[in-house]
């Protein structure tokens, strides 16, 4: 059974408390939820390997990415 | 047929031509609004005072005299926005905001200010400091959002264009939950001058909510400061992505999405490819990490401990679990966009635009905002931004037309994106679909609006 869960609201009630950052239990509740679908999501992003991609210098969101640095 | 229920155009026309009287077209917009907007919490503010005075300043610009509402987003020179909220982050005031003098300056009347979903933060409209609008195609359900008064105001013709904004999606879901065209243009193109996120914002955009795309041609037109010519979009290469966003979607909308697509293609002479653009969920995820970090800097734990408590439940939390995103997936989520950004570069050689459903599932009710897909049950904020998040990460124009209504009777919206700049190109080819279509859906109105407004005298 996973603790996924359990995790989350360790993650939670750690990060905050780490920032001063006061939460009621409606609050609490509010985040473990949203945890719970965001939380895999950002945990397969941090796994999914981008090492290989050059970063994009000067980026300009307004057009095509310039090509790829030698 | 009143001008009130004219076109955007179609009311600039008549003004320019001297059949209709800008003074008394204002009048029917503020009578439409009182007879209307109690039943839909559209607009959420009206000034007629200051629009008089706006329309007594107004230029010959192409919107000269033509009622618009605008998204509580943006300031006034009379009025602060609020973001549909009873606390905003960062300080606001009464201002001349970009998409304010855009309009000014195009003779256009502000003759209300549109609800939204509260922060911006959802794509239902369910939540809001004024408590939420409702879709003039069903009043218990969502209107969409975050701009759901700028999209039900359009659809219930209270005025024929609005201006919205679009973070993620936020113009393009309201406008396919109500039936209308919503353009989410490139990146930097539409002004945005004055909104409280315009310095950092990495994802909004400024964008028009009108009922076909001749309408968002011209709004869009007032809001980019150039003129979008138009041109035919004959030989259309339509690239398809067999992937969640086109393939995990309510049948109806799927079916309603494809008959579309080939209509497009045969109204173009043009050609539909299958396409791969790989790691899809990578790039929803980057996106709703970005545009949920780009404003951290302007945000203090003191002022999360300081929040009013007006603010909902829901988005007190989100927005101390902003805070917890961590810096490693904010690092990836940037990596990802610039791998999307190449990808997708790549793919926009080969074809003109990209097509799949705007959102996956019609309008869900106001009460439970959950839809029902073949992967299963999921809240429509969920799912809805599997679609439209993929222009916001990349900076790409995005445009959603409407193209059926569902066995509830409920539009359907198909979203068409194309490369940075073509923003023209994707009203060309809206312009197409409804020429195939024969203007069939875009003419479509809720029960509500096709009722007479009352007689002035009361008979």
């Amino acid at each position: 059974m996973s603790d996924a869960p359990a995790r989350g609201e360790d993650f939670i009630a750690a990060g905050l408390a780490s920032l001063g950052i006061e939460a009621d239990g409606a609050e609490l509740a509010v985040m473990a939820a949203v945890d719970q679908v965001f939380g895999p999501p950002i945990r397969q992003l941090v796994e999914f390997d981008v090492s290989s991609v050059a970063p994009e210098r000067d980026l300009d969101l307004s057009r095509a990415p310039a090509p790829e640095e030698g | 047929m009143s001008a009130i229920d004219l076109s955007l155009r179609g009311q600039a026309a008549a003004i320019a031509a001297g059949d209709a009287d800008p003074s008394q077209l204002l009048d029917e917009a503020l009578a439409r609004i009182e007879e209307r907007n109690p039943a839909l919490n559209a607009i959420v503010e009206t000034f007629p005072e200051r629009s008089r005075e706006m329309l007594a300043a107004a230029p010959d610009g192409p919107l000269h005299g033509v009622p618009v509402v605008i998204k509580d987003e943006w300031p006034l020179p009379w009025r602060a926005q609020r973001f549909g909220s009873a606390e905003l982050p960062a300080p606001t005031a009464p201002a001349e905001s970009g998409p304010y003098r855009a309009l000014r300056d195009a003779g256009a009347v502000i003759v209300g200010v549109g609800n939204m979903e509260e922060l911006g933060s959802g794509s239902t409209g369910a939540i809001s400091v004024y408590g939420p609008a409702h879709n003039p195609w069903d009043l218990d359900r969502c209107p969409g959002g975050s701009s759901s008064g700028p999209a039900a105001s359009v659809a219930a013709r209270l005025v024929a264009g609005a201006v919205g904004a679009d973070g993620l999606g936020s113009v393009r879901y309201p406008a396919a939950y109500c039936g209308l065209t919503g353009l989410k243009p490139t990146f930097a193109r539409a002004a945005m001058e004055g909104h409280h996120a315009a310095n950092w914002t990495t994802t909004i955009v400024s964008g028009p909510l009108c009922t076909d795309a001749a309408d968002c041609r011209l709004l869009a037109s007032a809001l980019f400061g150039e003129a979008l010519e138009q041109a035919d979009a004959s030989g259309l290469r339509i690239g398809v992505v067999r992937d969640v966003p086109s393939e995990d979607v309510d049948p109806e909308v799927r079916s309603a999405c494809e008959e579309a697509i080939e209509m497009l293609r045969g109204e173009t002479a043009g050609s539909i490819r299958e396409i791969e653009l790989p790691d899809l969920e990578m790039a929803t995820i980057a996106a709703v990490l970005i545009a949920n970090s780009d404003g951290l800097a302007e945000i203090t734990p003191a002022q999360l401990n300081g929040l009013d408590p007006e603010i909902s439940l829901i988005n007190r939390g989100v927005l101390k679990y902003r805070m917890l995103i961590p810096s490693v997936a904010v690092s990836h989520a940037h990596r990802v966009r610039t791998l999307t950004r190449r990808r997708l570069a790549a793919l926009l050689e080969d074809v003109d635009v990209i097509a799949w459903p705007t959102v996956p599932a019609p309008a869900p009710p106001l009460e439970a905002p959950i839809v029902e897909l073949p992967s299963g049950t999921e809240t429509a904020d969920q799912a809805n931004v599997r679609g439209g998040a993929l222009a916001n990460l990349t900076g790409t124009p995005a445009i959603t037309v409407p193209v059926g209504l569902s066995s509830a009777g409920m539009p359907i919206g198909l979203q068409l994106g194309s490369a940075w700049g073509r923003d023209e190109l994707l009203l060309d080819a809206a312009e197409a679909l409804e020429r195939a279509n024969e203007r069939r859906w875009v003419e479509a109105r809720p029960p509500l609006a096709e009722t007479e407004p009352a007689a002035a005298d009361g008979s």
